[in-house]
């Protein structure tokens, strides 16, 4: 016989909130940082039904404008048009219609030259391309994935809008050259174009917060992507 | 007569005037109900998601989808448990359709163990054996104090499955209480 057998049910939910109702939480973020989220939330839901067919059309002039003038925002040497198929950049930032910066990643080079664009862009980043996380920055209140459960948190969800990986083979300029995305795939030794992009929400980075990449060959070669605190050491900003 | 239209600056300064009334006592209003309502939200969220990071996270989030729709949410019967089934939702829409996307590397995955200490073991393990619905059904009793209808009207069921999945998790939780205390001895 034991203590727990003789409890009524109410005993059991009064034992089950005491026992959470002890334990410390967290106190409350500051209340005008929610409101001003949800300000902003606000907003974009009343922009949504207006100019959604205006955005479509922005995004593609934006489109139009990255492929023909892809200036500022190549890491490699600016290529135009056609030619950029055939000479692709290691990576590419765009800034979309809707101010959020998409980061297409092709080949692990000059991570410092795509950590410094990031930067001009608004968004302090630290990226690294060894697969090795840089040991100076400290992930964001609710920046990582928690395990378990396997669910990116709401903050991940708002700085990166659209998961990012692999894009499907036909999104590949050079179908010939891909491999099967995913975890198990066996490292490519020269990654296919287009590989990795990952869409980041400027907007929706707290103050004080950058994102960290680090990209790496192994399981499709898309590496931890999160939120974490901006400083010198960690986004040099 | 009385009216504003003998004066149509001064009849707009004082609708003006309302209306920044009106935004400022909704912002004290929303200030308050976040403070006293932001710790029985959290621990609801708790003891259902069983993650600490996670909780704060979606309540977080829910608070602030409240304050983007406070007209609707000042008016529903608990708001409280609005913020509560809207953080719930939060994370279940996403990983639902995180589900059917794109895989993450493992190694964006912070270590196991790190959420949830502190919380009362025997307590957390009990309720890790319980289904999603009866930890919802017995954090809304227990945190938000929200009787059978209310929880059936939250959870979009019946009142009769209400108090099923309460029964059943009170009884589940009891065995879990009673075996954890037989082996912790």
């Amino acid at each position: 016989m034991n203590a727990h057998d003789s409890m009524s049910d109410t005993d059991v939910l009064n034992a089950a909130r005491d026992s959470l109702s002890g334990m410390p939480v967290a106190s409350p973020p500051d209340v005008e940082m929610i409101m001003a989220r949800g300000r902003a939330r606000r907003h974009r839901r009343r922009l949504v039904p207006g100019v959604t067919g205006m955005l479509a059309v922005a995004a593609g002039a934006a489109l139009a404008v990255t492929t023909l003038a892809p200036a500022s925002h190549q890491a490699a040497p600016p290529a135009g048009g056609r030619q950029r198929a055939a000479h692709l950049a290691a990576w590419t930032v765009t800034e979309l219609a809707d101010g959020n910066i998409s980061v297409t990643i092709r080949e692990l080079k000059d991570p410092a030259g795509l950590q410094s664009t990031l930067r001009a862009d608004g968004v302090p980043a630290s990226v690294t391309f060894a697969g090795q996380l840089n040991p100076a920055c400290r992930p964001y209140p609710g920046g990582t994935i928690p395990w378990p459960p396997q669910r990116p948190t709401p903050l991940l969800r708002q700085v990166f809008p659209k998961p990012y990986g692999v894009l499907p083979p036909s999104a590949d300029p050079s179908p010939g050259r891909s491999q099967a995305p995913g975890h198990g795939s066996p490292p490519p030794a020269t990654p296919a174009p287009g590989r990795t992009v990952i869409v980041i929400a400027r907007s929706a980075l707290p103050g004080h917060a950058g994102v960290q990449i680090a990209a790496t060959h192994g399981a499709g070669w898309i590496g931890p992507v999160r939120v974490v605190y901006a400083s010198p050491q960690c986004t040099s900003s | 007569m009385a009216g504003g239209s003998g004066n149509p600056a001064r009849a707009y300064a004082d609708r003006r005037a309302g209306e920044l009334t009106v935004v400022s006592n909704e912002r004290a209003e929303f200030a308050d109900f976040f403070r006293t309502g932001w710790e029985p939200c959290l621990r609801a969220v708790l003891a259902v998601v069983g993650s600490q990071q996670l909780a704060e996270d979606q309540v977080a989030e829910a608070f602030v989808r409240a304050w983007a729709s406070w007209r609707k949410v000042r008016s529903h019967p608990a708001p409280r448990a609005w913020v509560v089934r809207t953080a719930l939702n939060a994370g279940a829409s996403w990983w639902r359709q995180r589900s059917r996307e794109l895989p993450l590397a493992g190694h964006d995955l912070t270590a196991p163990g790190d959420p949830s200490e502190g919380l009362d073991a025997s307590l957390l393990a009990a309720l890790r054996h319980l289904s999603l619905r009866q930890r919802e059904v017995i954090a809304l009793r227990i945190f938000l104090d929200l009787d059978t209808d209310a929880i059936a009207r939250q959870l979009g069921i019946e009142a009769g499955t209400v108090r099923m999945h309460l029964s059943r998790g009170v009884t589940a939780l009891r065995r879990e209480l009673t075996c954890t205390n037989d082996h912790g001895g």
